[in-house]
C-alpha cells in the first residue's frame, strides 16, 4: 500500500509539474485529465486495500467529474482561445524553480505532520501538498482567466489526494459537497469568462490593470 | 398620521421619565434576556444613575415632540429615524452588559447620523453628516476596545461584575481602560479637542432633533464619564479627576470663545453646548478628586452640582435650540447679521428665549446661576486638600469657570440683542411670524422648567444628592436647609433663590411706587432716536454682530487668529464717498489647523504607501494569498 500510494503520489507530481512547463492549452488540459485520473487510481488503490468501500464510488464520481465532465466544460471555455505561441522570453524556468521551492516548502510544512502520524501512506502526504501549492501557484503565475481556473483545480485536485492520504476519505456529504462546490465554480467560470471575452475580446490578466481607480 | 410618530415619542417620552423617576428612588430592576443577542444576552438595569439619565431624556423628549408636531413633519424616513433615536437614547442608560450597551449606543448615534443627513442635497449637511459618522464611530472602536479589555480581564461582558472585579485589577489595566473609555465619551459629550463633529452636525439637524442631540444626547457622554470614573473602575488614582477637571476647564473656555464670534444662530448654540460640558465636567472632576481623596461630602456636592448643571443644561439648552428653530422656521436663516426686530413679529419665542438666554448666562434666580453656583462652591472646597498641585488645578478650573460665566454673558447679550431686537436687518425678517401653536407650547414649558429649577433647588437637590450618594457608595445628605434657602458643605455657604426673585420683584416695583412718591413727571415722550445727524434711520445703521464680537477677537487675537477681508467701492466721482464696504474678519480654528489637518495629511501619506500594494495585478493578489498562506503554515 505504502508503494502504490507513493508511486501514484508521484507520478501525480510529476504531471503536475508538467502541466507547469507546457504552455498550450489543450495539452494542460490532457494533462490535467491524466492527474485527475492518477488520483482517482489512488482513491480506489487505497479504497481496496484498505477496505473503504466509500472511498470506490468516491473514485468513480472523481472520474466522472473531473476526468470528462469538467474538462469538457474547460475545452468548450478555452475553444474560442487561438493555441497561444510561447512568448519570447517567457519560459517557465523560474516557475518551475518555484515549483522546487515548493516542494521544498511542503515537505518542511508537513514534517510535524508526518513524524505524527502512523499511516502507511504517510510518505506521500508531502507530495500531495505539493500539489496543491503548485496549484496555487499555477494561479499565481497564470497568464489569463483559464490559467487560474486550471490552476484553482490542480490545486483542489492536490486537497483532496491529501484528505485520501491522510484520513482515507471525508464523510459522504464533505465530499459531495466538495464536488458539487467545484462544478458550480467551474460553470460559473465559464460564463464569465465567455461574457469577458465577448465584452473585451480578451481574458488575458493583466489588462485588468486598466480596471484600477 | 403624519405627526403618529412625534405623538408616540412623546408618549415614550412621558414613560421615560416616570421610569426614571421611580429609578431614581432607588429601586433596582434587571430585565435579562440572554438568548436574543450573542455575548451575555440582552440584559437591562434600572439603577438611581440610570433612572436620572432616563428621566433626563424623556424630560427633554416629551417637549421636542410637540415641538416638532408643530414644524414641518419631514419625510417618514426622518420620522422613523427620530423614533428609533428617542428610543435608543432611552435604552442607554439602561443597558447592563458590553452587548446591550453596544447596539443602543450604535442605534442612537446611526439614528442621529440620518437626522444629522436630513437635507441630502445641501454640501454642509453632507460634510456633517461625514464628520459627524466618523467622530462617533473613532469613539465607538475606542469605547468597544476598552469594554472587550475590561471584560477580558476581569471575566466578563457585564457592569454589575466590573464592580466587584475591576478595583482588584492592575494600575496599567485600569489607566488603560481608563483613557480608552474616556476617550470614547468624552468624544460623545463634546469635549475639547474631540468637539469637531458638534458644531457642523448640530445646526444641520432639524431644530427638535437638535434640541434632544444637545440636550441629551451628548450628556450621555457625560453618563459614561461618571461611570467610568467614579462607577465601574473604582476610585482612581488622582490623574483622573485632573484629566477630567483640565478637559472641562478647556471645554468650558474655549466652547465660550468660540460660540462669541460665531454668528450662525444655531451653531453659536452648540458652541454653548461644549461651553456647558465644561462646566459639567468641572463638577464631575472635583468629585472625582474629592472621592478618591477620601473627602465624602465634598465628593457628593461636587456630583451633584454636576447632575444639576446637567438637568439645566438639557432645559435650557433645548429651550434656545427650540427657539432658534422657531426663527429659522420663520425667516429661513439662520445667520444672525440677517435677523433683527424679531420680538415684534414674534413675542413669544423672543420671551422664551430671553428667559433660556438668562439662564445659560447664569443670572440670578434662574437655574443656570444655582448650578455654576454649586460648581463654585464644590470647586472652593479644594481647601480640605493639602496637595499644592491639586489646588492649582481647582484654581485653575474657578478662573476658567468665572471668565467663561462672563464670555457667556457677553455672547447671549449678542445673540437676544442682535437676533430679537432693533431693526429687521432682512426682508425674511421684517415678514417674519410667530410659530405655531405646538411649538409655542414646547417652549412655554421648557421655559417654565428652567424657572422651577431655579426657584427651587431645596426640592431638587435631595433627589440629586441621593443619586449621586447611590454613585458614590455613600449616605444621602440629610439636610440642604430649609424651603427658603439652600445650605450646602455644612454652612459654608447658603443661597435663597426665592429671596433673591422677591427682592427683584420688588425693585421692579420701585419705579412704580417711588415715582407717585416724590410726583415725578410721567408723561411719555416719544422721540426719535438721535442718528448722527442723518435723516432716515436703517438697519444699516445698526450694530452688527461682527461689530460686537470684534473686540474679543482682538482681545483674544492668539487664539482666534482671524484673517482680515476689506472690500470698499468707492463711488466713482469722488474716493471720498464710498458705495458699499465689506468687512469681515474670519477666525481660523487651531484644532483643525494644528491636530487634525496634520492627522489628516499623516493619514493620506500612509494610505498612499499602503496604496502601493494595491496594484491592480490580478497575480499579485493571488500571490500575498500563497505567501500569507506560506508564512502561516511555516511559522504555526
Amino acid at each position: 500500500m505504502t508503494t502504490a500510494s507513493n508511486l501514484l503520489a508521484f507520478l501525480g507530481l510529476v504531471v503536475t509539474l508538467l502541466i507547469v512547463w507546457r504552455q498550450s492549452w489543450p495539452a494542460r488540459l490532457r494533462l490535467f485529465v491524466a492527474q485527475s485520473l492518477l488520483l482517482a487510481a489512488l482513491a480506489g488503490t487505497i479504497g481496496v486495500l484498505a477496505h473503504r468501500r466509500g472511498l470506490l464510488l468516491v473514485a468513480a464520481v472523481f472520474v466522472v467529474v473531473k476526468g470528462w465532465v469538467i474538462p469538457r466544460v474547460l475545452a468548450r471555455i478555452g475553444s474560442g482561445e487561438p493555441v497561444r505561441p510561447v512568448a519570447p522570453g517567457r519560459s517557465s524556468g523560474l516557475v518551475l524553480l518555484g515549483t522546487g521551492g515548493l516542494v521544498v516548502a511542503a515537505y518542511v510544512i508537513m514534517l510535524p505532520v508526518t513524524s505524527a502520524v502512523e499511516l502507511p501512506t504517510e510518505g506521500a502526504i508531502p507530495l500531495a501538498f505539493a500539489m496543491a501549492l503548485i496549484g496555487l501557484l499555477l494561479c499565481v503565475t497564470g497568464r489569463d482567466a483559464l490559467g487560474h481556473i486550471l490552476g484553482f483545480l490542480v490545486f483542489e485536485n492536490g486537497i483532496f489526494g491529501l484528505a485520501i492520504l491522510a484520513t482515507y476519505g471525508l464523510p459522504g456529504i464533505v465530499e459531495a459537497g466538495v464536488f458539487l462546490d467545484v462544478l458550480v465554480i467551474v460553470l460559473i467560470m465559464e460564463a464569465v469568462v465567455v461574457e469577458v471575452r465577448r465584452e473585451h475580446d480578451s481574458i488575458d490578466v493583466d489588462r485588468l490593470r486598466e480596471l484600477r481607480g | 398620521m403624519d405627526r403618529l410618530a412625534y405623538g408616540l415619542a412623546a408618549l415614550i417620552g412621558i414613560a421615560a421619565t416616570a421610569f426614571g423617576s421611580y429609578g431614581m428612588s432607588g429601586d433596582v430592576g434587571t430585565l435579562r434576556v440572554a438568548w436574543l443577542v450573542p455575548l451575555g444576552g440582552l440584559e437591562l438595569t434600572l439603577d438611581p444613575l440610570g433612572g436620572f439619565f432616563l428621566a433626563l431624556i424623556g424630560f427633554a423628549a416629551v417637549p421636542a415632540s410637540i415641538y416638532a408636531m408643530g414644524s414641518s413633519p419631514g419625510e417618514r424616513r426622518d420620522r422613523f429615524a427620530y423614533l428609533v433615536f428617542v428610543l435608543s437614547m432611552c435604552l442607554v442608560p439602561l443597558a447592563a452588559n458590553t452587548m446591550t450597551f453596544a447596539i443602543t449606543w450604535e442605534l442612537m448615534s446611526l439614528a442621529s447620523y440620518f437626522l444629522v443627513l436630513h437635507d441630502r442635497e445641501s454640501k454642509p449637511s453632507i460634510y456633517a453628516g461625514w464628520v459627524y459618522a466618523v467622530m462617533t464611530h473613532a469613539g465607538l472602536a475606542c469605547l468597544l476596545a476598552g469594554m472587550l479589555l475590561l471584560g477580558a480581564w476581569t471575566g466578563s461582558p457585564r457592569f454589575e461584575d466590573w464592580r466587584a472585579a475591576a478595583p482588584a485589577l492592575s494600575g496599567t489595566a485600569r489607566n488603560a481602560v481608563f483613557v480608552l473609555l474616556g476617550l470614547g465619551f468624552a468624544g460623545k459629550a463634546g469635549v475639547i479637542p474631540l468637539h469637531v463633529w458638534l458644531p457642523l452636525a448640530h445646526p444641520a439637524a432639524p431644530s427638535h432633533v437638535s434640541a434632544l442631540m444637545s440636550g441629551v444626547m451628548i450628556k450621555l457622554g457625560v453618563y459614561g464619564l461618571l461611570r467610568v470614573s467614579l462607577d465601574w473602575l473604582g476610585a482612581g488614582p488622582a490623574w483622573w479627576g485632573v484629566a477630567i477637571l483640565v478637559a472641562g476647564a478647556a471645554s468650558s473656555l474655549i466652547g465660550v470663545l468660540y460660540a462669541l464670534v460665531d454668528h450662525d444662530l444655531k451653531r453659536l448654540l452648540a458652541f454653548h453646548s461644549i461651553e456647558n460640558i465644561g462646566i459639567i465636567l468641572l463638577g464631575v472632576g472635583s468629585a472625582v478628586l474629592y472621592h478618591g481623596a477620601g473627602l465624602p461630602a465634598a465628593a457628593l456636592l461636587g456630583l451633584a452640582a454636576a447632575l444639576y448643571h446637567t438637568v439645566n443644561h438639557a432645559a435650557f439648552k433645548a429651550l434656545l435650540f427650540l427657539g432658534a428653530g422657531a426663527v429659522v422656521h420663520a425667516t429661513g436663516t439662520r445667520n444672525m447679521e440677517e435677523l433683527g426686530g424679531l420680538i415684534k413679529r414674534m413675542p413669544w419665542t423672543a420671551a422664551c428665549f430671553l428667559v433660556g438666554s438668562a439662564a445659560i448666562a447664569a443670572l440670578p434666580p434662574l437655574n443656570g446661576f444655582v448650578s455654576e453656583w454649586l460648581t463654585f462652591v464644590a470647586l472652593f472646597q479644594n481647601t480640605h486638600l493639602a496637595a499644592v498641585g491639586l489646588n492649582i488645578v481647582f484654581i485653575l478650573g474657578i478662573a476658567s469657570l468665572a471668565l467663561t460665566g462672563g464670555l457667556a454673558m457677553a455672547c447671549f447679550v449678542k445673540a437676544f440683542g442682535i437676533t430679537f431686537l432693533a431693526l429687521p436687518r432682512s426682508d425674511a425678517a421684517a415678514r417674519a411670524n410667530e410659530a405655531p401653536v405646538p411649538m409655542r407650547l414646547a417652549m412655554l414649558t421648557l421655559a417654565a422648567s428652567c424657572v422651577a429649577l431655579g426657584l427651587g433647588p431645596t426640592l431638587v437637590i435631595p433627589v440629586l444628592g441621593a443619586v449621586a450618594a447611590s454613585v458614590l457608595g455613600q449616605a444621602p445628605p440629610a439636610t440642604v436647609g430649609d424651603w427658603l434657602t439652600l445650605r450646602v458643605s455644612g454652612g459654608y455657604a447658603s443661597l435663597s433663590t426665592l429671596a433673591i426673585a422677591i427682592a427683584l420683584g420688588a425693585a421692579l416695583l420701585v419705579p412704580f411706587v417711588a415715582l407717585p412718591l416724590v410726583r415725578a413727571a410721567r408723561r411719555t415722550r416719544a422721540y426719535e432716536t438721535w442718528g448722527c445727524g442723518r435723516i432716515i434711520q436703517t438697519s444699516r445703521m445698526e450694530y452688527t454682530a461682527t461689530a460686537f464680537a470684534n473686540p474679543f477677537k482682538r482681545v483674544f487675537d492668539f487664539f482666534y487668529r482671524p484673517t482680515k477681508h476689506l472690500d470698499i467701492e468707492f463711488h466713482p466721482e469722488s474716493r471720498f464717498f464710498v458705495e458699499r464696504i465689506e468687512y469681515e474678519n474670519p477666525a481660523r480654528s487651531i484644532f483643525h489647523d494644528w491636530l487634525y489637518r496634520p492627522a489628516l495629511d499623516l493619514l493620506r501619506v500612509g494610505a498612499r504607501a499602503a496604496g502601493a500594494l494595491q496594484s491592480g495585478s490580478a497575480n499579485l493578489y493571488l500571490a500575498y494569498i500563497l505567501a500569507a498562506l506560506l508564512l502561516m503554515l511555516v511559522l504555526a
